[in-house]
């Protein structure tokens, strides 16, 4: 049942990117996203492969629906997934994948869950800023992008930590 | 245990790269901004590994590169060898052999030559079976160097110019006075120019050139530098020569026979 809750949340959460590509587009220096989150906070009991199949059809749908390159968000969202495992290994230490135990904010700390949120959103926002921009961009340009969306999705990420990776997920 | 982890981080590896690779696709497919990045990258990608896999095949094939050049340079030297021979027979020769119409030419090699007497001679490999013909003069490329006097079969015999009993006519400057060049018989590449009319004009420098009027030798054969002059008897001018010959130093000649010397001498009798 709590693993169905947590589908639902996805798929709703999934509906809110699409919200946010489709209307959140005032500045180009900001490429807000929460679809990395997302993908960190499945279960890690679903196998890697699953995870990459799962998030390659998140980031096709939201670029499906919304008016993105179809493609741009599976190509920067599927390494998430892929390094997924071994960044909450790294974050959250060995114990937690040897006791089969999802993180969460309350057992694990709001500042290592930012930490791991940090690090799936830059590796998301490097490869889809740099996809995105097609050699055509100023490298300045693309780095002020990727801090900008950086600190933008670390915000609003942690807005989707209470739904995703509370004890509730358990 | 660590296989089932092996296959498993291959698999997902697998899958990544397929998972990848299908989003680039789409991704070209859908947009051509994006589609022109990629073609380009991929262009420059296959450059490089091109640039790099011809690299690495030279390198190996170098070897055999060093077989063929050093194959080619011996077939080279050896080639130049045989140019260096023919040049330096051609050399000696060609001082006069190009622009002597009248004259016969004949190259030949030196085979025996005197220098320390007042009679000195030479002796070449060529007879009257190669063309030779009595009464032939010897030049070579620093001028004139004897005059036939003998013939065998596959020899001939000549006096050296630096023979007291032979005399040659000369001319001072391209359009000076003639005069008789003779060995001063002390010096190898002395010389000296006798008979010139008192009037002649010249200055030392001024290069002294056989003159034809002798049908032994064609005109413009250059043969010395006119050096100091002296009046002789109060009656005629002699000016010393330097030779541009030396005489030590000759190994290929050319045999010149004037083509109108029995006519003009069946004339004279």
């Amino acid at each position: 049942m709590r693993k169905n809750a947590f589908w639902i949340v996805y798929v709703m959460l999934l509906l809110g990117q699409l919200l946010i590509s489709n209307y959140f587009t005032f500045t180009p220096y900001i490429t807000l996203s929460i679809l990395p989150v997302m993908v960190l906070c499945i279960s890690t009991s679903v196998s890697t492969p699953a995870t990459m199949i799962i998030a390659f059809l998140t980031g096709l749908a939201v670029d499906w629906l919304s008016e993105g390159v179809l493609g741009l968000n599976a190509i920067a969202l599927v390494p998430v997934a892929y390094i997924r495992k071994p960044v909450i290994q790294f974050i959250f230490g060995n114990s937690l994948s040897a006791r089969k135990e999802d993180f969460t904010v309350q057992s694990n700390g709001q500042l290592s869950v930012m930490v791991a949120i940090l690090a799936v959103q830059a590796v998301f926002l490097a490869i889809y800023i740099w996809v995105d921009g097609a050699g055509m961009r100023p490298f300045w340009f693309n780095v002020a992008r990727f801090f900008a969306s950086l600190a933008a999705g670390l915000l609003v990420s942690v807005f989707t930590l209470t739904p995703l990776a509370s004890d509730n997920r358990r | 245990m660590k296989r089932q982890q092996f296959v498993t981080r291959l698999v997902s590896f697998a899958v990544f790269i397929i998972l990848e690779a299908a989003s680039l696709c789409l991704i070209t497919n859908n947009s051509s901004l994006q589609r022109i990045w990629v073609s380009k990258a991929g262009h420059s990608f296959m450059g490089t590994v091109w640039g790099a896999s011809q690299g690495i095949r030279n390198y190996f094939s170098l070897s055999e590169t060093n077989k063929q050049l050093s194959q080619e340079n011996y077939e080279l030297r050896r080639e130049l060898d045989k140019a260096n021979v023919q040049l330096r027979q051609m050399n000696a020769d060609s001082a006069v052999v190009s622009s002597r119409p009248g004259f016969e030419m004949i190259p030949a090699e030196v085979v025996k030559i005197s220098r320390n007497k007042q009679h000195n001679y030479l002796i070449l490999n060529k007879g009257y079976a190669d063309g030779i013909k009595e009464n032939s003069g010897v030049v070579a490329r620093g001028g004139v160097i004897g005059i036939v006097d003998a013939i065998s079969e596959h020899h001939c015999f000549a006096f050296s110019f630096q023979n007291s009993d032979v005399s040659i006519s000369a001319r001072i400057g391209s359009e000076g006075s003639s005069g008789l060049l003779i060995w001063d018989g002390i010096h190898n590449a002395g010389a000296i120019l006798k008979e010139l009319p008192l009037q002649s004009k010249y200055s030392p420098g001024d290069t002294v050139y056989t003159s034809g009027h002798s049908l032994l030798f064609p005109p413009d054969i250059p043969l010395g530098i006119a050096g100091k002059a002296k009046v002789v008897n109060g009656a005629t001018n002699q000016v010393s020569v330097s030779l541009f010959q030396d005489f030590s130093a000759i190994r290929y000649v050319t045999v010149v026979h004037n083509d109108a010397f029995d006519e003009i001498e069946e004339f004279m009798e």
